[in-house]
């Protein structure tokens, strides 16, 4: 089934492309200009600078995390780009965790300062090996931290991939759909460079679509609606693609009689920070949303199904923006609960008969708190709900995380690798899989194109308002 | 039993655990002086049940996948530092508790835990020799680290008879390594157990504070599908 394995070396050595880059000095990109989104500059000391950022970036976690492997091996057969390619091992997490690491003795640990060879401390020498160590971070590593969980030190190798990011995010040694995602979100305050008008015409349009689905010419989707229960942020790909997902949202608001708004700005609740390792940028975003509850008074953010919108917005944004939490953030699979639990609304799940499995999203399970919370509603909404294996905290990455899916060069690699979840989906003979993240919601779409599989996505929400019974009109009244 | 014996078992190995202890001090002097990160959200979760379920996570084979699904490599884990906590204990036994190795059962308990190890030691060189994903990650000291303890298990074993009358060399090959050890592992990554309870205290935070430990059930394919 899958294609002949790529060649290691040939991912390792994609050259540095700048053309977004180029375009976006000649353009006077904003983010650009105001030094917010770093370009790389051929004539800089880079190595220079990434040693001396490198020590200040350093904290006690990391340094931990950076000492604390005693390279047992233990992680090379938890991480997904190992298993589909056992030949390689380059795949192997503490490998690609010591491209950091060696420079980290070089320059920061006694042994490595005094006997590099000893302990293999290196430094890079040129542009050249930090564009190979960009190849290694993002390339080959979606940052799903998979081999953090089954290490029996406790090595924390997703956190040092994202350092490594982020000290070449700020040289501008970076794949282009990194650059080209960050710079938008600096300036549009979104990952799809969304803009105001578009997003208010999408809402306006589901709003429309919801009337006629309700029955109700007077729904209204409340726009910066003050004094509300919460707001409710969305994943732009809802906005650019896939809509309808706010119009199930806007169906099962309306019948838990929710009082509810969206922010016309601070709506996006993605975060493209965690995966460039920039937290400023992290700040930033985070914060947009934060200041948006608190200027339309809202008593809580619900965040829509994304992985990582829901870590960058409920745990690491606070971090990153140094923001005290004020409000409860919650995902709206919290929401439901609390709806069907409450009576609020009621659902028969018989109207979704179809075999359906679940698929973690690593930043759901595995650097989050919702593991549960979909396996309770999936069983109250569906008649044929069945596990994949491993689950949970050990189910594996849908190969898209750690923004993959914005690098394309890397895309033959991250389709070999899928293999593995290809082979999870295939064993457990559903016809629908569900996930609760927009993000795994493509990187699956991906796989199942690129296997051939006989397996449909969807998510929590769709399958809510699919099995909601809906009371008539006079019932209501 | 000849005066550099006597030596070589207790001042010597009193000046090098001072040594290393020194050298521990400065290296968590060190390690204490980089910031540590904050997490200011509201928790969901427990940090302190989090950390103690990090902290037993060597006891727990189940909580891990990679412990979970390779028993034989945890097993192994088990017999090694079980000759580590061993060969390290009859370093002060034989000097300063002789009476206690000349119970004969005991005696041999420790030869088997420490020869057990050594044969786990073997397994384990060859594993990193073999073994593509180890050899691409090992370093010379990750070499010269799992050498170190194999020879010094093996001599272990030849000296926890404490048979100095019938010859004093398993003795002084069995002190000489060990003064050597002590010398040379805070400069390696034998120090891990230095750094252990440190990386596991501030993962088991984390996902305590985020409820992701204690693990949640399931996650294993049920026998028979
Ligand atoms: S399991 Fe942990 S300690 Fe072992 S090699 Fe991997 S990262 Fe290092
Ligand atoms: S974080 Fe995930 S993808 Fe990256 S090395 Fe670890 S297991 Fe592999």
């Amino acid at each position: 089934m899958s294609d002949k394995s790529i060649n290691i070396s040939d991912v390792v050595n994609l050259p540095l492309d700048i053309k977004e880059q180029k375009k976006a000095i000649e353009q006077k990109a904003p983010s650009v200009v105001e030094g917010k989104v770093k370009v790389y500059n051929q004539d800089n000391d880079n190595v220079k600078q990434l040693l001396e950022m490198l020590k200040n970036k350093l904290n006690r976690q990391s340094v931990i995390s950076l000492v604390g492997c005693v390279h047992c091996g233990m992680c090379a057969d938890s991480c997904h780009y190992s298993l589909a390619r056992p030949h390689d091992p380059t795949m192997t997490p503490a490998y690609k965790a010591d491209q950091i690491r060696q420079i980290f003795k070089r320059h920061f640990d006694w042994t490595g300062r005094i006997f590099p060879w000893w302990v293999h401390a290196k430094t890079p020498k040129d542009d050249e090996d930090l564009n190979r160590l960009k190849n290694v971070v993002f390339g080959t590593c979606t940052a799903c931290r998979r081999c953090t969980l089954n290490c029996p030190m406790g090595v924390d190798t997703a956190v040092l991939i994202r350092l490594t990011r982020g000290l070449l995010t700020e040289l501008g040694i970076v794949p282009e759909g990194v650059f080209v995602v960050s710079k938008d979100q600096w300036e549009t305050g979104n990952q799809m460079g969304v803009s105001q008008e578009e997003y208010i015409e999408t809402i306006e349009w589901q709003e429309e679509e919801a009337q006629d689905e309700l029955e109700d010419p007077n729904f209204k989707i409340p726009i910066d609606k003050e004094d509300c229960d919460f707001i409710y942020t969305v994943n732009p790909r809802e906005i650019k693609y896939d809509p309808r997902s706010i119009g199930y949202a806007c169906k099962v608001f309306y019948h838990a009689g929710e009082s509810w708004t969206m922010p016309s700005w601070g709506w996006d609740m993605t975060n493209f920070g965690l995966f460039s390792g920039d937290d400023k940028l992290g700040g930033f975003v985070a914060k947009n949303l934060y200041e948006a509850a608190k200027r339309l008074r809202a008593k809580r953010i619900v965040i829509s199904e994304c992985g990582h919108g829901y870590r960058s917005t409920r745990w690491e944004g606070y971090n990153w923006a140094q923001y005290k939490q004020d409000i409860p953030s919650e995902s709206v699979l919290t929401t439901l609960i609390r709806y069907i639990d409450q009576g609020r609304i009621k659902v028969d799940p018989s109207k979704n008969p179809l075999p359906i499995t679940y698929h973690d999203s690593c930043n759901l399970a595995r650097s989050g708190d919702l593991t549960e919370e979909p396996r309770w509603l999936l069983e109250r909404i569906c008649t044929d709900f069945r596990e994949m294996y491993p689950n949970r905290a050990d189910n594996f990455c849908c190969t898209g995380g750690g923004g993959a899916l914005s690098m394309v060069e890397y895309k033959p690699l991250r389709m070999e690798v899928a293999k593995v979840k290809a082979d999870q989906l295939t064993a457990t003979g559903a016809k629908l899989v569900c996930t609760s993240c927009h993000n795994c919601v493509d990187g699956l779409n991906d796989l199942i194109k690129h296997y051939k599989l006989d397996i449909k996505v969807v998510q929590i929400l769709d399958l809510v308002a699919d099995a909601m019974v809906v009371p008539n009109k006079n019932e209501k009244k | 039993m000849s005066e550099f014996l006597k030596v070589l078992e207790d001042q010597v190995q009193i000046v090098a655990l001072i040594f290393m202890a020194t050298v521990y001090t400065i290296r968590l002097i060190w390690m204490f002086r980089f910031k540590a990160g904050k997490e200011i959200t509201d928790s969901v979760g427990s940090r302190r049940v989090g950390v103690a379920y990090s902290m037993m996570n060597v006891v727990m084979p189940w909580a891990m996948e990679s412990a979970r699904k390779n028993l034989n490599f945890y097993a192994q884990f088990v017999i090694f530092h079980a000759g580590v906590a061993v060969a390290i204990a009859a370093t002060f036994i034989i000097p300063y508790w002789p009476e206690f190795f000349e119970i004969t059962p005991i005696m041999r308990i420790f030869q088997l835990i420490v020869g057990a190890a050594f044969a786990v030691g073997v397994i384990r060189l060859i594993r990193r020799i073999t073994n593509p994903s180890m050899r691409i990650i090992s370093t010379p000291d990750d070499y010269f680290s799992i050498i170190l303890m194999t020879v010094w298990f093996a001599s272990g074993v030849f000296a926890i008879p404490n048979e100095y009358k019938v010859s004093e060399w398993p003795l002084i090959i069995f002190f000489s390594m060990t003064t050597l050890f002590l010398v040379y592992v805070p400069f390696s990554k034998i120090s891990h157990y230095l750094y252990y309870p440190f990386t596991r205290y501030f993962l088991g935070k984390t996902m305590g504070h985020r409820d992701v430990f204690p693990r949640k059930r399931g996650g294993e394919e049920p026998a028979g599908l």
